[in-house]
């Protein structure tokens, strides 16, 4: 395997501080050479031989450095997703994971400590030869990720990697870090060069985890930071909601079944629910949990990536970019908030003591690391439109708590009511035809109709058929990490977050916060830990004659 | 009725069994229904009354032939090692003493697995069916009406299926999808394969042959060399293609099970755009594959042992000569030990070569003698559970594997492709 063609520090920094085209000559200029350059890099055509082995692909042969080994998510997310790859063969044999933390930890320490949290966190029982081969590709570099020296001895590790491990000159560097570290390191793996990817087929991928920024300028920020670096086609923005197995399903169920299609419009909506609720509290997060709130935490990402699926329209293919596209562009058609709309139709709430699943728990703000007088929000409830053909008039009510009665995350499409009442006399409350989509737990769809109660009489009454997806498919589902990081290994990109689209999110919920920076101090805590949320969320829907569906 | 509602297993998650035997398919269909009857019924465990099992989803049928009783034991053993992920009505049936009196023995088992905290509630039917003379000769009227209705049919025929026959015809109109092993089969495996070429180029039903899965790690292999963009221009330009296979010393000709190999060409030639020249025909084993001209021919290999075949695909203009060569092994005979790819394009040659190791196949190419690429691939065997859960969980067909089994056929001389 040949070097990789790596940039001196003088090519690096000039590429960073190229200016923007300013005329429509440079502009041309910058456009032919970005193509010269798309040409270089160009695969060819596809391999023919590649037709039918998407099941059977391996990534290549690689190295997976992970910064923050030493942290909480690489521990209970990352490395477990790693070894059930591992277990299941979808992992190349050339394979090896640099995990680098400030610990003053050699490769046995560390390995002892991952296989004690690999114990503790797997999701299935793995045997312990199993877990042997695994960690033996595992090693650790202990390095200040501030000090420019760590990258030299990273660049230098990975280079022995690849002649004894042969994982090739392909890196995949993954950041389980603060999000503060995320611009420095970048800005580092581009001082030396590891960014560059070569001629003899080494490649260079980068997997950001949430939050990407705290508002449409620091995103931005970001972005910009990160391009710098690297190319969009190298970034893979984590959203690991995006790789749960029934999220996925949402994409087959809307575009593999032809009858919901025709339905699925303003014609025969008449509004949406998506509920993403938690029952635990911040936990230990407290800290983070102080900077970021419900909106910026949950609302931002995962409810957008969720409301995004629903509305979007049919991509020309699955492919990332396609399918990406109409993504970005149903974010982008929600209606602009300002102030007005959002005293309007936003409502946040924060959690007093209460009693959860028979237990009794603090109010937020006696959580550790909360200010006692935080007014941080921990519930928010939103009315979004959408403004295209499709959707036009139909509300998305959207909400996202802690604290909430049970962890559940649903999509609820509830349809028109029918033109005439034919049984208003016999039918008590005759209920529209609604369709849920669960996502956790329970994973299932259902759909709620109108039937006749057996018997003489003409009663009528809603039922439920009720798909489970658990008890049509009794199988394992993969853990979104494992999903998402087999897809980064191979270069899949559908399931990740673009950066347009990160900004397009950013632009609906930055209005929200600056508005609520603007009003009075909020009366909190407005809501007993325990329920769903404050009576506001409720009054939100009220308003328009409707009530959030029971989960 | 036997058994209702007694706790089969003390372990999680909860089992209930029903079991009961029948004389006719109306009695099956009484016996199950009576069955699902009392199922509906609070059920005592160790924790005091527990739920009923109000409601059960079915997602398949799923039909096994088993003509001998070894392979209905076996066949058996891996329905239930499904371990209930996919809640289906398995028919297994048993062909007895065909040449006797007509007769129809059933045993109807059930069975719930309660839902715990991971797991869902999921249950399966399995009905065990003898059928003997006259009555065993005509599977598909039996099937039929026991079939729940509107679920796709899969058949699963482990053994030698006798797929020209009437009632193997018959039974699989009433199929979606055919499960077999080619690599079971009894011979060389050649004039089934034919007839399987013949079945998939019908269209229907869809064809699952474990033989063909077996090998996905090869394929992954040799796709992989061209992957590497400087390397696609010789897929257009290979002269041949030369696998060997495990062979028994002292094995007489036609009898080691050739399938696999078979296959690899098959796939191969297929994903390229190949058409058959000449049909695989039996030669001299040192003769298989051997590549004249420019680039180094495969050498003739004195551990080749019998007789191996020889062939020629045509891509466009070009000639592909094909060879399957036995060798003696102490692996399983008919395994595939290695495939040579070799390519010849403006004076440059590339040589693949894909070798069995231990645990799973290494990669090797050269070109022009100077090594370019070495991969190694874990592949371990895939138990006959895991493989049919793949028959059953993969749906629609794999246009891919048809065209294999197409052009594999047209190898054989099926005129299927």
């Amino acid at each position: 395997m040949s070097p990789p063609d790596r940039p001196t520090r003088e090519e690096t920094g000039r590429r960073a501080t190229l200016p923007e085209p300013a005329t429509m000559l440079e502009a041309r200029q910058a456009r032919e050479a970005r193509r010269r350059a798309r040409g270089r890099r160009a695969a060819g055509p596809p391999n023919p031989l590649r037709e039918g082995l998407r099941l059977e692909r391996m990534p290549d042969p690689c190295a997976f450095v992970l910064f923050g080994g030493t942290g909480d998510l690489a521990h209970r997310k990352v490395l477990p997703a790693l070894l059930q790859l591992w277990r299941t063969h979808l992992l190349p044999h050339e394979f090896a994971v640099v995990a680098l933390g400030r610990r003053p930890y050699d490769d046995e320490t560390f390995r002892a400590e991952v296989r004690s949290s690999l114990e503790a966190h797997a999701r299935v029982a793995v045997e312990p030869a199993v877990v042997d081969e695994f960690l033996a590709r595992v090693v650790y570099l202990r390095g200040d990720l501030a000090e420019p020296e760590t990258y030299e001895r990273l660049a230098a590790r990975l280079g022995e990697l690849d002649e004894a491990a042969g994982t090739g000159g392909n890196y995949l560097f993954y950041l389980a870090t603060q999000p503060s570290a995320f611009a420095p390191i970048v800005e580092a793996i581009g001082r030396v060069g590891l960014d560059h990817e070569t001629r003899a087929g080494g490649w260079r991928r980068i997997v950001i985890e949430k939050p990407f920024g705290r508002d449409v300028e620091s995103a931005q920020r970001l972005n910009r930071e990160v391009a710098k670096v690297f190319r969009e086609s190298q970034v893979y923005r984590i959203d690991h909601y995006l790789g749960k197995e029934t999220v996925r399903n949402l994409l087959v169920f809307r575009f593999a079944n032809g009858i919901f299609e025709p339905i699925w419009n303003r014609r025969y909506v008449d509004h949406v629910q998506i509920t993403v609720a938690e029952s635990i509290g911040v936990e230990t997060r407290g800290s983070f949990y102080e900077e970021t709130g419900a909106s910026r935490d949950f609302l931002q990402n995962h409810l957008m990536q969720l409301l995004a699926l629903v509305a979007m329209e049919p991509p020309a293919s699955l492919d990332a970019d396609p399918l990406r596209d109409e993504k970005v562009k149903v974010i982008r058609a929600i209606a602009p908030m300002d102030p007005a709309v959002v005293g309007r139709d936003v409502v946040r709430g924060q959690y007093g003591p209460g009693w959860v699943a028979g237990l009794p728990v603090v109010g937020y703000r006696e959580e550790p690391e909360v200010d006692p007088r935080s007014e941080t929000e921990t519930f928010v409830a939103a009315r979004l439109l959408v403004d295209t053909w499709r959707w036009s008039g139909v509300p998305f009510y959207v909400r996202t708590g802690k604290r909430l009665p049970k962890r559940a995350t649903e999509i609820a499409i509830g349809f028109r009511e029918v033109p005439h009442r034919l049984f208003g006399d016999v039918a008590a409350t005759p209920e529209p035809n609604l369709l849920a989509m669960r996502i956790q737990p329970d994973e299932g769809i259902l759909l709620r109709f109108e039937a006749k109660v057996p018997g003489l009489g003409l009663d009528v009454r809603a039922v439920n058929m009720d798909f489970s997806y658990g008890s049509s498919f009794n199988v394992d589902s993969p853990d979104a990490y494992e999903t998402l990081i087999l897809d980064a290994l191979l270069g899949d990109a559908s399931l990740f977050t673009r950066a347009d689209e990160v900004e397009a999110a950013w632009d609906v919920v930055t209005p929200i916060v600056d508005a609520w920076l603007d009003q009075p101090p909020p009366t909190f805590p407005d809501y007993e830990a325990g329920t769903w949320g404050p009576a506001s969320a409720d009054a939100l829907l009220a308003r328009d004659g409707r009530r959030w569906r029971r989960i | 009725m036997t058994g209702t509602g007694q706790m089969a297993a003390a372990a999680a998650p909860t089992v209930l069994r029903w079991d009961a035997r029948a004389g006719s398919v109306d009695e099956i269909e009484r016996e199950l229904a009576r069955i699902w009857a009392s199922a509906d019924l609070e059920v005592e465990t160790p924790h005091g009354p527990e739920r009923r099992i109000a409601a059960r989803s079915s997602v398949l049928n799923l039909v096994v032939v088993a003509r001998r009783p070894e392979l209905g034991i076996r066949a058996a053993a891996t329905v239930g090692g499904l371990s209930g992920r996919h809640p289906s009505r398995t028919i297994i049936l048993a062909a007895m003493d065909p040449d006797g009196p007509s007769s129809f023995d059933a045993r109807v088992e059930a069975a719930c697995a309660m839902p715990t905290m991971e797991t869902f509630e999921s249950c399966t039917e399995v009905i065990h069916l003898a059928l003997g003379g006259e009555t065993g000769r005509h599977l598909a009227a039996t099937v039929a009406p026991l079939l729940v209705h509107d679920l796709p049919v899969v058949v699963w025929w482990p053994g030698d299926p006798p797929l020209d026959s009437e009632q193997a015809v018959a039974l699989l109109e009433l199929a979606d999808r055919l499960v077999v092993d080619g690599s079971s089969w009894s011979g060389d495996g050649l004039a089934r394969l034919a007839q399987l070429a013949r079945l998939t180029a019908r269209g229907r039903p869809t064809v699952f042959d474990f033989a063909v899965v077996r090998q996905a790690r090869w394929r992954e292999a040799i796709a992989s060399v061209f992957d590497r963009t400087e390397f696609q221009p010789y897929l257009r330009a290979i002269r041949s293609l030369d696998v060997r296979y495990a062979s028994r010393p002292d094995t007489p000709t036609g009898t080691t099970n050739v399938v696999k190999p078979v296959y690899h060409v098959a796939w191969l030639a297929s994903r390229l755009g190949m058409t058959v020249s000449e049909p695989l025909v039996e030669t001299d084993s040192g003769d298989a594959g051997a590549e004249p001209g420019p680039i180094a021919a495969v050498a003739p290999d004195r551990s080749i042992q019998g007789r191996g075949r020889i062939g020629l695909l045509r891509a466009g203009r070009r000639v592909v000569r094909v060879g399957l060569r036995p060798v003696a092994s102490t692996m399983p005979s008919g395994t595939t030990l290695r495939v040579d790819i070799v390519a010849e394009r403006r004076r440059s040659a590339l040589r693949a070569e894909v070798t069995a190791e231990a645990d799973g196949v290494r990669v090797r190419a050269a070109i022009d003698g100077g090594p370019a690429f070495d991969r190694f691939y874990l592949a371990p065997r895939a138990t006959d559970v895991q493989l049919l859960m793949a028959a059953i969980e993969s749906g629609g067909r794999d246009r891919v594997t048809d065209d294999a089994i197409r052009l594999a056929g047209a190898l054989v001389g099926s005129g299927a492709s």
